[in-house]
C-alpha cells in the first residue's frame, strides 16, 4: 500500500462521511465568502442610503445588525470547520490505534491522515469558493431584478484566494491536532474503551421506564463522545444565535421600524394643499426610499396659503382632532452650542460646532398633530413656544448632543426638546410651533393640511375633495396610504436581506448535525446490533439516535435562542415594538428551523435502522 | 433424549452470503429438529456454519432458502417487529464475543431486555438481583463491561440472556475465549440451566460440554453430517 493510495482509498470507502465533511466545509467557506462579498455590497448600499435613502435612525438600527450577523457568520464558519475536521479525525482514532498496534510507525500513521485532511480541506475549500462566488452573483441578480440597487461588480480574485487560503489553513490547524494527539497516544490507549468512551461509575442501580432507558443511553452517548458533543452544541448554539438575531431581530426590528414609519406618516391620512406643494411633499416623503428628487419651491407663495375658511370647513366636516394644519418652509438652520455635564470633572462642557445646513422646517399645532413619531426627548409643548423637535438625520449630521443644544432659524433661537425618526425629507426636518414659525418667518397662513379620513363613513374623502376644490381649483387632496405602504415595503425588503443571510449557516449546521449523528451511530453500531439481537425493535434504535440528536439540538437551540434574544432586545433594538403576533412569528420561524434540522438529522438513523442485525454487528 | 414437542424445526435450510461477486454457501440444506427441554450441541470446525445456524434459529438472520420454524412460528415469513418481540420473549442469546452494551452497567445490561417488555421496576430489580446471584456477580452490579474480565462478561451475557426467562437458550462458543477455570464456571452454569428445564442449543468444540448434552449436531462445510446422541 503506497502512502497516497491508502488515504484516497480510505476517503473513498467512507463516501458518505467524506462527502458530508466536504459539503459542510464548502458551505462554511461559501457562506462566509458570500457574506463578505454580498453583504459588503449591502454595506456599501447602507452608506449610500444614509446619504440618500433611509434616515439615520433606521441606519443606526440596520448597520449593527449587518455587522453582528457578519461576525456571527464568521464565527459559525470557524466553529463548524473545527467541528467537521475534528469529527473526521476522531472517527479515525481507533484506526490509528490499530495501525500502531500492528507496527505502523507514528509518523507514517500521522502522514496518512494528514494527507486525507489535506485532500478534504482542499476540495471543500475549493468547492466553497466556487459556491460562494456563484451564490453572490445569483443573489445579486435576483435582488436587482426585485428592484434593489445592488452593484454587480467583478469579483476580486486576490480576495477570493485570500478567503480560500484562510479557510484551508484553518482546516489544517484545527484538523492536525486530533490526528497528532491520536498519533501520540499509545495503541492500547487508543483502542481502550475507557479512553474512547469516557464512562464513569454510576451511584446505584435504578430501574427506569423504557423511555427513560432510551434517554439514559442517549445521554450517556453524549458523554461518551463529549468532545464532539460539546463542539456540536457550541456550533449549533452560535448558529441559533445567528438565526435568532437574523430572524427574531429581523422581525422585531422590521416591525419596530415599520411601526415608526407608520406612526410618522399615519394610516388613512390625506394631504390638502396646492398642486405644487402636494407634489413636493410626496417627493419629500419618497426620498426615504428613492433618494432626494424634489424641486425648489417658494413655500411662502401666497397662492399656497390655506384659508381659515377652508380649515374651519374641514374641522366642521371631520372634527377638530382630525385636522392638522402645517406650514412647511425650506430654510437654513444653525446649530447652537450648548453645555452638558462632563464625565470626570463633573463640571460643564461645551458641545456643538455651530454647523449650518438646509432643513425642512415644519410649523405644527402641537395639540392637533396627527403623526406619532418615535421620539427621544419630548414633543413641543405649546403653540407659541420657541421649542423644536428635529429629525434623526438632521440630529446626526448637525448636532453633537441635540437635547442640550439650541438651533437657530430665521434669526430665532429654538430649544431642541426632542429628536424624532421621520421619513419626511429623509429625517432632515425640524418641527416648531406653527404660530412661532408664522411669526419668525413672517408668513400668515399654513400651506398644507393633513386630515384623517374616517373609512367607516362613506364619502368622507369626496367631501374633503369638494371642499378643497371649492376653496381653490388648484388645491389637491392626496391620500398617503400608498406612500406609507411603499415606505414600509422598503424597510421590510432591507430587513429581509438581513434575515436571508443566516440560511447558508443553517444548512451547513444541519450538515454538521448529520455528521454528528453519523458519528454517534458509528460509535454505537455494535451496541445497537446487540440491542436488536436481544429484542429491541428498529423503532427503539431510532428513538435512541433521535434522542441524542434532539439533546444536542435542543441544547444548542436553548443556548442560541437565549443569547440571540438577549443580543436582539438589549443591544440591537431600543424600545422594540413586540406584539403577540411578533412573538408567534419568531417562534414559528425558529421552530421551523429546529424541526427541519431535527427531521434531516433522522435520515442516518432511518437508514441505519433498516440494516439487518448481522450487517450491523459485523460492521462493528 | 427427553420426549416433547419440537421447539426448533429446520427443513432444507440454506444460507448464502454474497461478498462482492463471490457467493459463499454457509449452510447447505440443513434438516434438524430440537425438542422441548432438549440440550443440543452444534459442533464442527471453524467456518462450518455453527453461528449461522444459531442466528437463523434466533431470528437474527433469515435463510436464503428453506424453512425454519421455532415454537411453531415460521421465522422466514415474519417481519422485523415480530422477530424483535420473538427474540425478546422466547430466545436468550449468548454471543461468542459477549456483546455487552459498553455504556450500560452490569445491572443495566441485564435489565434492558426486560425493559423492552415494559415490566415494572420492582420485578426488574428483583430479577436482576436474582440473576446476579445465579451468575455470582452481585459485587459487580455497578461496573461497566470493560471493567470486567472475559469470564465475568460471559456470565453477564448469560444473565442477560435469561432475563426474560426465555424457554430457548442459544449459546455460541461459551468457553471459546476463556481459561479452563472460568470455562468450568460457565459449564456449571449451563448444567444448572439444563436442570432448570430450558431448551438449550450450544455451538461448541468443548468436550466437557459435549459430554453433557443430549445430542450433538455435527456440521461440516455447511452440511449436517450426523446427529449423534
Amino acid at each position: 500500500m503506497s502512502e497516497t493510495s491508502f488515504p484516497v482509498n480510505d476517503l473513498l470507502r467512507r463516501k458518505l462521511q467524506t462527502s458530508l465533511v466536504v459539503v459542510a466545509l464548502a458551505l462554511c467557506v461559501a457562506s462566509t465568502l458570500f457574506l463578505l462579498v454580498f453583504a459588503g455590497k449591502i454595506g456599501l448600499s447602507v452608506s449610500f442610503i444614509v446619504e440618500g435613502r433611509l434616515t439615520a435612525g433606521f441606519s443606526t438600527v440596520f448597520s449593527p445588525f449587518v455587522i453582528l450577523v457578519g461576525i456571527l457568520i464568521l464565527g459559525v464558519g470557524v466553529v463548524m470547520i473545527s467541528f467537521m475536521v475534528f469529527m473526521m479525525m476522531s472517527q479515525r482514532v481507533r484506526d490509528i490505534g490499530l495501525m500502531k498496534a500492528a507496527g505502523c510507525p507514528s509518523d507514517l500513521v500521522f502522514g496518512y491522515f494528514l494527507t486525507e485532511l489535506l485532500i478534504v480541506a482542499f476540495v471543500g475549500c475549493l468547492l466553497g469558493v466556487v459556491l460562494g462566488v456563484a451564490g453572490d452573483s445569483a443573489v445579486t441578480s435576483l435582488f436587482n431584478s426585485m428592484g434593489f440597487r445592488i452593484p454587480q461588480e467583478p469579483i476580486d480574485v486576490w480576495f477570493v484566494l485570500l478567503v480560500f487560503a484562510a479557510f484551508f489553513i484553518l482546516s489544517l490547524v484545527v484538523g492536525i491536532k486530533p490526528a497528532f494527539d491520536a498519533a501520540r497516544v499509545s495503541p492500547t490507549k487508543a483502542m481502550s474503551p475507557t479512553y474512547h468512551f469516557g464512562l464513569s461509575k454510576e451511584h446505584g442501580f435504578k430501574v427506569v421506564s423504557k423511555s427513560g432507558f432510551v434517554f439514559k443511553i442517549a445521554l450517556r452517548s453524549l458523554f461518551r463522545h463529549s468532545s464532539a458533543s460539546l463542539r456540536i452544541i457550541l456550533c449549533l448554539g452560535i448558529v441559533f444565535t445567528l438565526v435568532t438575531v437574523g430572524v427574531a431581530g429581523g422581525v422585531i426590528a422590521n416591525q419596530t421600524t415599520e411601526n415608526w414609519v407608520e406612526k410618522a406618516i399615519g394610516r388613512d391620512i390625506a394631504i390638502i394643499a396646492h398642486h405644487d406643494v402636494c407634489v413636493n411633499y410626496q417627493l419629500l416623503l419618497s426620498s426615504f426610499y428613492e433618494g432626494e428628487k424634489r424641486f425648489q419651491l417658494n413655500y411662502t407663495d401666497q397662492r399656497y396659503a390655506i384659508s381659515e375658511n377652508l380649515l374651519n370647513q374641514l374641522r366642521f366636516a371631520l372634527g377638530n382632532t382630525s385636522v392638522d394644519a402645517r406650514l412647511i418652509i425650506e430654510a437654513q438652520v444653525n446649530e447652537v452650542q450648548g453645555y452638558t455635564l462632563g464625565d470626570s470633572t463633573q463640571g460643564t462642557m461645551l458641545v456643538g460646532d455651530s454647523r449650518t445646513g438646509l432643513s425642512l422646517i415644519v410649523g405644527v399645532e402641537p395639540e392637533n398633530v396627527l403623526s406619532k413619531w418615535f421620539l427621544r426627548g419630548r414633543f413641543i409643548g405649546e403653540v407659541e413656544t420657541f421649542e423644536a423637535v428635529i429629525g434623526d438625520t438632521l440630529a446626526h449630521k448637525m448636532f453633537s448632543t441635540p437635547l442640550v443644544q439650541k438651533m437657530k432659524a430665521f434669526n430665532a433661537s429654538f430649544d431642541v426638546v426632542g429628536v424624532c425618526v421621520d421619513p419626511v425629507n429623509n429625517g432632515n426636518v425640524t418641527y416648531v410651533p406653527l404660530r412661532t414659525l408664522e411669526s419668525v418667518a413672517n408668513v400668515s397662513r399654513p400651506n398644507l393640511v393633513m386630515v384623517r379620513i374616517d373609512r367607516s363613513t362613506n364619502g368622507t374623502l369626496d367631501r374633503v375633495k369638494d371642499l378643497a376644490a371649492a376653496a381653490d381649483p388648484e388645491f389637491e387632496v392626496v391620500e398617503l396610504n400608498e406612500m406609507l405602504d411603499r415606505s414600509m415595503g422598503f424597510v421590510g425588503s432591507v430587513w429581509s436581506t438581513v434575515m436571508f443571510l443566516p440560511v447558508f449557516s443553517l444548512i451547513a449546521a444541519t450538515l454538521c448535525l448529520l455528521g454528528y449523528v453519523m458519528l454517534a451511530i458509528d460509535e454505537q453500531k455494535q451496541e445497537f446490533g446487540i440491542m436488536r439481537a436481544v429484542g429491541a425493535n428498529p423503532k427503539t434504535v431510532i428513538n435512541i439516535i433521535s434522542g441524542q440528536s434532539l439533546l444536542v439540538l435542543l441544547s444548542g437551540y436553548v443556548l442560541g435562542v437565549a443569547f440571540g434574544t438577549i443580543i436582539t432586545l438589549i443591544i440591537l433594538v431600543e424600545e422594540p415594538f413586540v406584539t403577540g403576533l411578533t412573538v408567534l412569528e419568531i417562534a414559528g420561524w425558529l421552530l421551523i428551523a429546529l424541526v427541519t434540522m431535527f427531521a434531516v438529522s433522522l435520515y442516518p438513523a432511518l437508514r441505519f435502522a433498516r440494516k439487518p442485525i448481522l450487517d450491523i454487528m459485523n460492521q462493528s | 433424549m427427553r420426549n416433547g414437542e419440537f421447539v426448533v424445526s429446520a427443513s432444507a435450510l440454506c444460507k448464502t452470503y454474497q461478498i462482492g461477486d463471490l457467493k459463499v454457501d454457509v449452510l447447505k440444506a440443513v434438516e434438524c429438529e430440537v425438542k422441548e427441554n432438549e440440550f443440543v450441541a452444534v459442533s464442527g470446525p471453524s467456518g462450518s456454519g455453527k453461528t449461522t445456524l444459531l442466528n437463523l434459529i434466533g431470528g437474527i438472520d433469515k435463510p436464503t432458502s428453506g424453512k425454519i420454524t421455532v415454537f411453531g412460528e415460521d421465522l422466514t415469513e415474519k417481519n422485523e417487529d415480530f422477530l424483535a418481540s420473538f427474540r425478546c420473549n422466547k430466545v436468550g442469546f449468548v454471543f461468542q464475543s459477549y456483546n455487552l452494551v459498553s455504556t450500560l452497567t452490569v445491572a443495566e445490561n441485564i435489565a434492558f431486555p426486560m425493559e423492552w417488555l415494559r415490566k415494572d421496576a420492582n420485578s426488574i430489580r428483583n430479577r436482576v438481583g436474582e440473576l446476579l446471584e445465579t451468575v455470582g456477580l452481585q459485587h459487580r452490579v455497578e461496573h461497566f463491561p470493560f471493567q470486567l474480565s472475559g469470564g465475568e462478561q460471559q456470565r453477564v451475557a448469560f444473565a442477560r440472556a435469561l432475563a426474560n426467562d426465555p424457554p430457548l437458550l442459544l449459546v455460541d462458543e461459551p468457553t471459546g475465549n476463556l481459561d479452563s477455570r472460568t470455562s468450568q464456571q460457565i459449564i456449571e452454569l449451563l448444567q444448572k440451566l439444563q436442570q432448570g428445564g430450558k431448551t438449550i442449543v450450544v455451538a461448541t468444540h468443548d468436550e466437557r460440554i459435549l459430554s453433557l448434552v443430549d445430542r450433538t449436531l455435527c456440521l461440516e462445510d455447511g452440511k449436517l453430517m450426523s446427529q449423534d446422541e
